[in-house]
């Protein structure tokens, strides 16, 4: 089926997992949009965007991509049109050109080198400048990692990127000016972004839409400002609250 | 065979080597190590097994039935399944059926090949070449198969992070655990890379020794020697490769996802 304009990028179908009690999240985004997905932790934040890139299948329900089952798409297809961020940003043995060359050894395609633009464009928006492309992976600091992280999800181009806590060992101009270039690719490439975070802050300044996931049942989405502005139920705002404090 | 060179070994010639153990358990009693019943125990099934074996194969040799030969080669598989399986505390899904279709066809294959084309003897269930050959082959695979299936499970668990990584990149089940699979096997075929640089200086060989002092040339020894090493280099080789292909495969469902093991 070929997407029409008016077929959202990505819809999630009264999705049910048995084992993490995700119960009935029903949601749809467009190409082009951010989300971010908030919550108390263990709400199930992380398990939600697993089953999107098919880590996990849910129980029940369905996940469209463009319109079509992704159960439908071989995963290593799926998870290159689908790119994840995880929550541990694991290093391959190697330098960082290593690490970013890794989904091309799995395609079996020719390496591209440090002087490739794709390549430059993915590190670049990951705020991390060519020096780094020789540097050994795993003696970066967690910080420099997790740019690396994200600029590997980048290398394939995918049409929809999942990210669990892309910033949280950023400081904050280092995730403001990250958050300013999600937005940008968003809007230039149409690529769709859902962003788990915890930094409520970012969240607000950068996405269109907002998910408040607790207890595995989205309690509250819609527009990032006006949920913000006003959230309906007394649990988002004690949430909204709280955080916000021990952040400052 | 020419059994003229062979000394026999009788009954008060063995009373003579058991004073040995005797020996032995007094020394441990001197020393108060608290197992001298433990020891002498053990003393005790090592003579009853091995004059068990003995007779049965002495029956064995007699009748020469291919059926019966066939039968003591599963039952010593069977032993060799149930001695890996106790002594791996975590065992990957499927173990048994794993491990057994692996050792059939890594040890079973390498065996009979050994024994039709090397050593080339008939019938082919002889029962004088095949089964202690194949004991020979079993026996020294089974280090290296309960090495694979441990380090299998080890490196699954370990490198968590990583194969979820790979998932997430486009790799294939296979392709995610391609360095985790790479670790095991060397794993396995370490020990007998060693055996068999060592071989000679360090330790000479049981099979060596004893055809020796049976009569055996040293030469033709030696030659019956190399020819067994290569077969069990083989068999651990074959049997190894077979476990680790077939054990990575219980660790993900067939879209690619790592199955949540216990
Ligand atoms: N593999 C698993 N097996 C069993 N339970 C799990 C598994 N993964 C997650 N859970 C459970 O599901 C619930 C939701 O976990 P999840 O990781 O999705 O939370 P989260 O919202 O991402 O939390 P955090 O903000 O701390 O990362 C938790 O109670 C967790 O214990
Ligand atoms: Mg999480």
């Amino acid at each position: 089926m070929a997407p029409s304009l008016s077929t959202p990028l990505l819809q999630l179908q009264q999705l049910t997992t048995a084992r993490n009690f995700l119960t009935d999240i029903t949601w749809s985004c467009q190409a082009g949009e951010l989300t971010a997905v908030i919550g108390p932790s263990g709400g199930g934040k992380s398990s939600l965007i697993r089953l999107i890139n098919r880590l996990e299948d849910p129980s029940d329900g369905q996940i469209l991509l463009a319109g079509q089952d992704i159960r439908e798409l071989p995963p290593p297809l799926l998870r290159q049109r689908v790119g994840m961020m995880l929550q541990k940003a694991f290093m391959f043995e190697g330098t960082v050109l290593d690490n970013l060359q890794q989904p091309f050894r799995y395609r079996k395609e020719a390496l591209p080198g440090a002087e490739h633009p794709n390549l430059l464009r993915s590190i670049g928006l990951a705020r991390l400048s060519p020096d780094y492309l020789q540097r050994d992976a795993r003696t970066l600091s967690g910080g420099e990692q997790q740019r690396v992280n994200l600029a590997r999800a980048l290398i394939n181009r995918p049409e929809l990127l999942l990210l669990d806590e892309p910033t949280s060992a950023l400081d904050r101009p280092t995730t403001d000016s990250l958050g300013q270039t999600l937005l940008e690719i968003c809007r230039s490439e149409g690529l769709a972004v859902i962003m788990v975070t915890h930094d409520l802050r970012l969240a607000r300044r950068i996405s269109d839409q907002t998910i408040y996931l607790e207890a595995g049942r989205i309690v509250e989405a819609g527009k990032t400002a006006e949920l913000f502005a006003r959230p309906q139920s007394e649990d988002l705002r004690t949430f909204l609250a709280e955080p916000e404090e021990q952040e400052a | 065979m020419s059994d003229k060179t062979l000394l026999h070994l009788n009954l008060i010639q063995l009373v003579y080597a058991y004073a040995l153990i005797l020996l032995s358990v007094s020394l441990a009693r001197f020393r108060q190590i608290g197992q001298e019943r433990q020891m002498l125990w053990a003393s005790i099934r090592m003579v009853v097994q091995l004059l068990a074996v003995g007779y049965l194969l002495q029956l064995v040799f007699t009748v020469r039935s291919p059926l019966m030969v066939i039968l003591i080669l599963l039952t010593m598989t069977g032993f060799s399944l149930q001695v890996m399986g106790s002594r791996i505390k975590r065992r990957m899904p499927h173990f048994y059926r794993i491990m057994g279709s692996s050792i059939m066809i890594g040890c079973g294959g390498v065996t009979f090949y050994f024994c039709l084309l090397v050593v080339g003897y008939t019938p082919w269930y002889d029962p004088r070449y095949l089964i202690p050959l194949a004991g020979m082959i079993i026996g020294n695979s089974m280090n290296g198969a309960s090495l694979a299936a441990e380090r299998l499970t080890s490196e699954m668990r370990e490198r968590h992070d990583e194969l979820e990584t790979a998932l997430c990149l486009g790799a294939t089940a296979r392709q995610a655990a391609e360095p985790a699979l790479r670790t095991a096997y060397r794993a396995a075929l370490i020990p007998t890379m060693n055996t068999m640089a060592a071989t000679g200086i360090v330790a000479l060989p049981g099979m060596m020794t004893g055809q020796i002092l049976s009569g055996t040339e040293p030469m033709l020894a030696v030659r019956y020697q190399i020819a067994i090493m290569c077969a069990i280099t083989a068999s651990v080789a074959i049997t190894a490769f077979l476990i680790l292909l077939q054990g990575y495969r219980g660790y993900f469902t067939q879209a690619d996802q790592l199955r949540n093991t216990p």
